[in-house]
C-alpha cells in the first residue's frame, strides 16, 4: 500500500537538502576554469588586495602566533592599513597545531583567492601546501616554519620565507662554540627541527675542529622528565651542551639543566628559541647564562631595532620577539611587492625585485632558494633591567 | 567475570542474537529498502550536484568530509554493529593514507592503484594488529588500540626515509583517471571521484551489516557466549570484521590523499583516532549513515569553523559535544519521525 | 655492576619520583572508573587546573611552605567541588555507557581548556617550589633537586593514606565493596549516591592536588592536560581498574620505564610507554593487580 506521507517526507527532505546547497553558495561552481587555480585577474595601482594571515590561534604554538600576528598588523597600523599603496583586508584563519588543520586552512584561502598568504608554524604544513600554492599561483611568505627544505630542496618561486633555516641557525652558532669547547653533546627533540638543527651545529662545529661526545634525542612532544638524558651528558665529559628545544619542553629543560646541576659545569649552547618569548619568562633564573644563535634579540642596538622596540611596546604593551618581527618583514616584503601588482606572477616579479628589507634585526635580501640571507647574533641570557633578556654578545659569521 | 561495554542496544535485549537464529526472514530486507531508498536517492542526487553549484572551497572541504566520513563509518562497523570499540582506527587510515602517497609518487598516480595499495596495506596492518587485539574487550580493547596506533603514530615519524618523518610525505602529485592521462586539477572532479568511491564502499558496508556476516556481528556485541554456544567461531567472525573495517579506512585513507595531497604523523595520530569515535556516537552508533552525519558535524566545526573564530574553536566543539550527549542520546540515527504521521496514516 | 648501579641509581630515584606524581594522577581516575565505572576524561583537565591554580596563588617568585600548602588545600577544595559537579552532570548519562561518558567529559574537558586560555593566555607558566625546597641536595655525589624528594615524600603519604582509608576503614570497605558490585551495596541500604558523589569528587581533588605538586616541574600550558591523561589512562589500565595498589604499582612502573628506560634503550625511548601498555595488556588484561571490575 503507498505511503502518501512519506513519499512527501522523502520530497521535502531532498527539496531542504538541494536548497541549502544552492543557498549556501552562489556563483561558479567548481568545474568550470576554476578549479585549483585563483583567478588573480587583473589590477590598477590602488585596487585593494586580500592578505591571508595562516597563524596558530589556539593550542600550544598560540603564543607563537599571537606574536606573529601582532608583528604584521603594527606594520599595517605604521602603513595606513596600506601595503604597497593599497587598502589591505586581512583574514585571519587558525592554523591549529597540526597539518590537519593546518593544510585545509592553506587550501580554503588559496580558494578564497586572496593575493597572498602570511604566516605558518608548523613545517609539515609549510612542505604540504607548497604544491597547492604554486600551482595556483598564491605567493605564501613563511613567517616561521623552519624547515631546510622549504628554501632548498622544495623552493618554488611562489614560496618565500623571512624566517629562518633550522640547519643555518645552529650552523651559526657551531664556529664560535668550537672556540670555548672542544667537545659537544648534542641534545634535540626527535622530530625534523630538532635534527636538522643538530645536523647543521654538527657540521660547522666539527668543521672547525671540535668533536662529538655523544647524542640523544628525547621523544618529541611527551617528554616531561630530562633526567635520563641529563645524566647521560654529565657521564659523556663533554665540555658543552648543544640542544634544540621550544616552547612547553625548552622551559621544561632548561629548569631541569639547571635543578640537576649542570648549569654551573656544563656551558649551555642553542638555537635561540630555547630562550625567547614567553618560553624564557617562565625559565627564568635558571635561563641565565644560556648562549643562544638568533637572528634579532629585542636588545639590537641599532636605529631600526630602537624605533621598532619601542612601536612594539606601545601598541602592545611588551617587548617584541623573533616571531614578530619575522611577520613584520613579511609585511615590509609585500609593501615593497604589491606595487608591482596584485595577481600572483606579479607580486612574485615584485618580491624578486626586492634589494633589502630594512628590518629591525638589520638589513637583508632574500638569497637563491628566497630565503633571508641574514646575520646571527650570539646572545646570552642576563638579568635586565625588567625581566630577563637576550643581550647581544657579536656577530656571528655565517658560512 | 567480564562485563562487555554497554551499548544502548544491548541493554536487556537479546534480540540480535535471536535474529540470527531465525535468519533469513525475507520481509526485513523489503521493508529496508522500499523506506529508505526515495530519502538515500533524492541526497546522493543533491550530494552529486553539488559541483554544478558550489564554489572549490566547499567542493574540498565536502571532498574532506567524505573521506573521513568513510573512515567513521568503517569504525561504526567496528563499534556499533560488533560491539568492538577501537581508539585506534586512525592507524589503518593513516596507513592507507601513506601507502597511497607513496605509490602515487612512486609508481602511478592512475587513482585505482593508489586505491588497491591503500586497501591492501589497511588489510595487512589489521590482519597483524586484530590477530593480538581481537582477542580483548570493552575497555582493554579501546586502550589496546590506542596503544598501537600510538606505536604506529611513533613509527611513521621515526621512519623518515619512508614516510618523511615528522615533516611528512610531500611532492604527491595530481591523481589521473585514465592510466598516464592529464592530472585532475578541477575540485569538481576531484569531488565525483571521492563521492563514487566513498559511496562504492559505504554500500558494501551496509551489504556486509545486513547480510548473514552481519546478524552474527550483532549477535556477538549483544551475547557474545551465546552466539559462541550456537557454534559460531566469535574470534573468526570479530577478526574478519577488524581486517574489513581496516580494509576500508585504509580506502578512505587513499581518498583523503587525493585530496590533500599530503600526509604527515598526525593523521595517523590519537585526534583522528577520537574524533572518528565521537563521530560515531554523535551520529547513532550501528546505524552506519548516522557516522556521515556525525563526521560532517565534527570536522565542519573543526576544519571550517573553528578556525574562524579566534582560538574559541575548541570551545564551540565542547559545547557541541555536550549538548549532543544530552540532546541527542542515540545520536542523529536515533531521532525518531514523530509519531503524527503514523497515526494519519492508520487513520487513512 | 656497582659502576652501572652507580651511573644510575640517580635514574631509579627520578623514575619513583616521576612515578610518584603519576600515582596521584592516576588514583582519582582509577577510583572514578573502578567505582562508579565512569570514564572521565575531563581528568586531564581537572589537572591542568590545579596547575593554573598553583600559577595564581604561588607564582613564579620564590615562595614560602606555607603559601604553597595553601595551594594545595586551595586545590582539593576546587577539585571537590568540581568532582561533584561532574557527578552530577555524569548522572543522567550513567546507564549509557562508556562511550557516552566519553564524548560528555572530552567536551567539558574542550571547554575547560579553552576556558584557560582565556584566563591565563597560551604561554607555558611556570611555578617555584617552595624556596625551602628549591634547590638541591647531593645523592651519590650527583646534583639532584630537592623538591622531587619532597614529591616522594608527600606521594608516599598519600599511598599510605589512600590504603588507610580504603582497607582500614568502614567507607573504604564501601569503596571496594562497590567496585565489586555496585548493586550489592546499594541492596545493602547504603546511599550510593551519595558514595558516588564522594568518591568522584575525591578523585577529582585528588587530580587538582597532582597539578599543584607537579606545577614545579611539569608547568602549567595548554596541552598538558592532554598529555597528563594518556599517561594516567596508561597508568591506571596497567595497574588495574579500582585498585589502589594496582595504580601505585602501575605508576611506578611507568615511572620508571620513562626514566631508566629511557636511559638504556634511548633510540627506542618513544615506543617505550605505549609498548609496556600493549605488553601489559596482552599478558594480564586486566591489569597487574586486578581486583573485580574488569571492563
Amino acid at each position: 500500500m503507498r505511503r502518501p506521507t512519506r513519499s512527501r517526507y522523502a520530497t521535502v527532505v531532498a527539496g531542504l537538502t538541494a536548497g541549502v546547497v544552492l543557498t549556501a553558495c552562489g556563483g561558479s561552481g567548481s568545474l568550470g576554469g576554476d578549479d585549483d587555480e585563483a583567478s588573480n585577474g587583473a589590477a590598477d595601482d590602488t585596487s585593494p588586495v586580500t592578505v591571508g594571515l595562516l597563524v596558530p590561534t589556539s593550542g600550544v604554538y598560540a603564543p607563537l602566533g599571537e606574536d606573529m600576528q601582532q608583528g604584521f598588523e603594527l606594520f599595517l597600523e605604521q602603513n595606513d592599513g596600506q601595503l604597497g599603496g593599497r587598502d589591505v583586508e586581512l583574514e585571519v584563519i587558525d592554523e591549529g597545531e597540526t597539518p590537519d588543520t593546518g593544510v585545509p586552512g592553506a587550501q580554503r584561502l588559496i580558494q578564497q583567492e586572496v593575493n597572498a598568504v602570511v604566516g605558518i608554524v608548523n613545517s609539515g604544513t609549510a612542505l604540504g601546501v607548497r604544491d597547492a600554492f604554486e600551482e595556483a599561483q598564491v605567493p605564501l611568505i613563511i613567517a616561521n616554519a623552519g624547515a631546510d627544505d622549504i628554501t632548498g630542496a622544495r623552493s618554488s618561486d611562489y614560496v618565500w620565507r623571512t624566517s629562518f633555516s633550522n640547519g643555518e641557525v645552529a650552523a651559526a652558532l657551531g664556529p664560535r662554540a668550537a672556540e670555548d669547547c672542544e667537545s659537544v653533546f648534542l641534545a634535540a627533540a626527535d622530530y625534523a627541527a630538532g635534527r636538522e638543527a643538530t645536523a647543521g651545529f654538527e657540521r660547522t662545529f666539527t668543521e672547525a675542529g671540535g668533536t662529538v661526545a655523544g647524542s640523544v634525542y628525547p621523544p618529541f612532544g611527551t617528554t616531561t622528565n630530562y633526567q635520563p638524558f641529563l645524566a647521560q651528558m654529565q657521564q659523556s665529559g663533554a665540555d658543552c651542551v648543544y640542544t634544540f628545544f621550544a616552547g612547553a619542553e625548552a622551559v621544561a629543560f632548561t629548569q631541569q639543566y639547571a635543578s640537576f646541576g649542570l648549569k654551573d659545569s656544563i656551558q649551555l649552547y642553542s638555537s635561540g628559541f630555547l630562550t625567547e618569548g614567553g618560553v624564557l619568562q617562565a625559565a627564568g633564573e635558571a635561563a641565565t647564562g644560556v648562549e643562544t644563535s638568533l637572528h634579532y634579540t629585542d636588545q639590537i642596538d641599532s636605529p631600526r631595532n630602537t624605533e621598532f622596540v619601542e612601536a612594539y611596546r606601545t601598541a602592545y604593551d611588551e617587548a617584541p620577539t623573533v616571531y614578530a618581527v619575522q611577520a613584520y618583514d613579511a609585511a615590509q616584503a609585500l609593501d615593497q611587492a604589491f606595487e608591482n601588482g596584485t595577481s600572483g606572477p606579479d607580486v612574485v616579479e615584485g618580491l624578486k625585485a626586492i634589494d633589502t628589507i630594512d628590518s629591525p634585526r638589520g638589513e637583508f635580501g632574500f638569497n637563491e632558494g628566497h630565503g633571508p640571507d641574514q646575520t646571527y647574533y650570539l646572545r646570552r641570557v642576563e638579568q635586565g633591567e625588567v625581566g630577563l633578556v637576550n643581550v647581544v654578545v657579536e656577530e656571528l659569521t655565517t658560512s | 567475570m567480564t562485563r562487555p561495554m554497554t551499548t544502548p542496544s544491548s541493554r536487556g535485549s537479546d534480540m540480535a542474537v535471536d535474529e540470527v537464529v531465525a535468519a533469513g526472514r525475507p520481509s526485513s530486507r523489503g521493508v529496508f529498502l522500499t523506506r529508505h531508498l526515495p530519502i538515500g536517492a533524492a541526497i546522493v542526487l543533491a550530494l552529486f550536484a553539488v559541483p554544478f553549484f558550489a564554489p572549490a572551497d566547499l567542493a574540498n572541504a565536502l571532498t574532506r568530509i567524505l573521506a573521513l566520513a568513510l573512515l567513521a563509518v568503517s569504525l561504526d562497523l567496528l563499534v556499533g554493529v560488533s560491539g568492538l570499540p577501537s581508539l585506534g582506527h586512525a592507524a589503518p587510515f593513516g596507513v592507507g593514507a601513506y601507502a597511497a602517497g607513496i605509490t602515487a609518487k612512486e609508481v602511478t598516480p592512475f587513482a585505482p592503484v593508489p586505491l588497491l595499495a591503500a586497501v591492501v596495506a589497511g588489510a595487512v596492518l589489521s590482519v597483524l594488529v586484530g590477530l593480538v587485539v581481537v582477542r580483548t574487550k570493552g575497555t582493554y580493547l579501546l586502550m589496546l588500540t590506542l596503544a598501537v596506533a600510538e606505536l604506529v603514530h611513533v613509527l611513521a615519524g621515526r621512519w623518515t626515509a619512508v614516510t618523511g618523518g615528522t615533516n611528512g610525505l610531500v611532492g604527491i602529485p595530481a591523481m589521473t583517471l585514465v592510466p598516464g592521462g592529464e592530472p585532475v586539477r578541477l575540485a569538481g572532479i576531484r569531488y565525483w571521484y571521492v563521492l563514487a568511491v566513498a559511496l562504492l564502499f559505504f554500500v558494501l558496508l551496509v551489504v556486509v551489516s545486513r547480510s548473514a556476516f552481519g546478524r552474527s556481528l550483532r549477535g556477538i556485541r549483544d551475547n557474545e557466549q551465546r552466539m559462541s554456544s550456537l557454534g559460531y567461531s566469535t574470534f573468526r567472525v570479530k577478526f574478519t570484521v577488524f581486517v574489513i573495517a581496516g580494509a576500508v579506512a585504509g580506502a578512505a585513507g587513499s581518498l583523503y590523499v587525493v585530496q590533500s595531497r599530503f600526509v604527515s604523523p598526525t593523521d595517523l595520530g590519537f585526534e583522528v583516532s577520537a574524533l572518528a569515535l565521537l563521530a560515531v556516537v554523535i551520529g547513532g552508533r550501528g546505524s552506519l549513515w548516522g557516522a556521515v552525519l556525525g563526521t560532517a558535524l565534527v570536522f565542519y566545526l573543526r576544519d571550517e569553523i573553528g578556525p574562524l573564530l579566534g582560538g574559541r574553536g575548541g570551545l564551540l566543539m565542547g559545547a557541541v559535544f555536550i549538548a549532543a550527549v544530552y540532546l541527542l542520546p542515540r545520536g542523529f540515527a536515533g531521532i525518531r519521525v514523530p509519531r503524527r504521521f503514523h497515526r494519519r496514516q492508520e487513520a487513512s | 655492576m656497582l659502576g652501572w648501579l652507580d651511573s644510575n641509581l640517580v635514574t631509579m630515584i627520578d623514575g619513583v619520583a616521576f612515578g610518584v606524581l603519576l600515582f596521584t594522577i592516576a588514583l582519582g581516575l582509577s577510583l572514578v572508573f573502578g567505582v562508579m565505572d565512569v570514564l572521565n576524561l575531563a581528568h586531564g583537565a581537572l589537572y591542568l587546573g590545579g596547575a593554573y591554580l598553583a600559577v595564581s596563588i604561588v607564582g613564579d617568585g620564590g615562595s614560602s611552605v606555607l603559601v604553597f600548602v595553601l595551594a594545595l588545600l586551595a586545590a582539593l577544595a576546587v577539585g571537590a567541588l568540581a568532582g561533584a559537579g561532574l557527578s552530577l552532570v555524569t548522572r543522567p548519562i550513567a546507564h549509557r555507557g562508556h562511550l557516552d561518558q566519553a564524548l560528555l567529559t572530552l567536551g567539558i574537558a574542550f571547554v575547560a581548556a579553552d576556558l584557560f586560555s582565556e584566563l591565563y593566555g597560551n604561554d607555558v607558566k611556570s611555578v617555584r617550589a617552595p624556596a625551602a625546597f628549591g634547590g638541591s641536595t647531593s645523592i651519590l655525589g650527583s646534583t639532584y633537586p630537592t623538591y622531587r624528594l619532597v614529591v616522594i615524600a608527600v606521594g608516599l603519604v598519600l599511598a599510605v593514606g589512600a590504603w588507610y582509608v580504603i582497607e582500614r576503614t568502614r567507607v573504604g570497605s564501601l569503596v571496594q565493596a562497590s567496585v565489586a558490585d555496585a548493586q550489592m551495596v546499594r541492596a545493602l541500604g547504603v546511599n550510593t549516591t551519595y558514595l558516588m558523589t564522594g568518591v568522584f569528587a575525591a578523585g577529582a581533588a585528588l587530580a587538582a592536588f597532582g597539578g599543584v605538586l607537579g606545577a614545579p616541574i611539569l608547568s602549567a600550558s595548554p596541552g598538558l592536560d592532554t598529555r597528563v591523561l594518556i599517561l594516567g589512562l596508561v597508568v591506571v589500565v596497567i595497574g588495574g581498574l579500582g585498585s589502589v595498589s594496582g595504580a601505585l604499582v602501575g605508576a611506578l612502573l611507568i615511572g620508571q620505564v620513562e626514566a631508566l628506560g629511557v636511559s638504556l634503550v634511548p633510540t627506542y625511548a618513544s615506543f617505550l610507554t605505549f609498548g609496556t601498555m600493549a605488553l601489559v595488556l596482552l599478558l594480564r588484561p586486566s591489569g597487574i593487580l586486578a581486583s573485580g571490575r574488569a571492563a
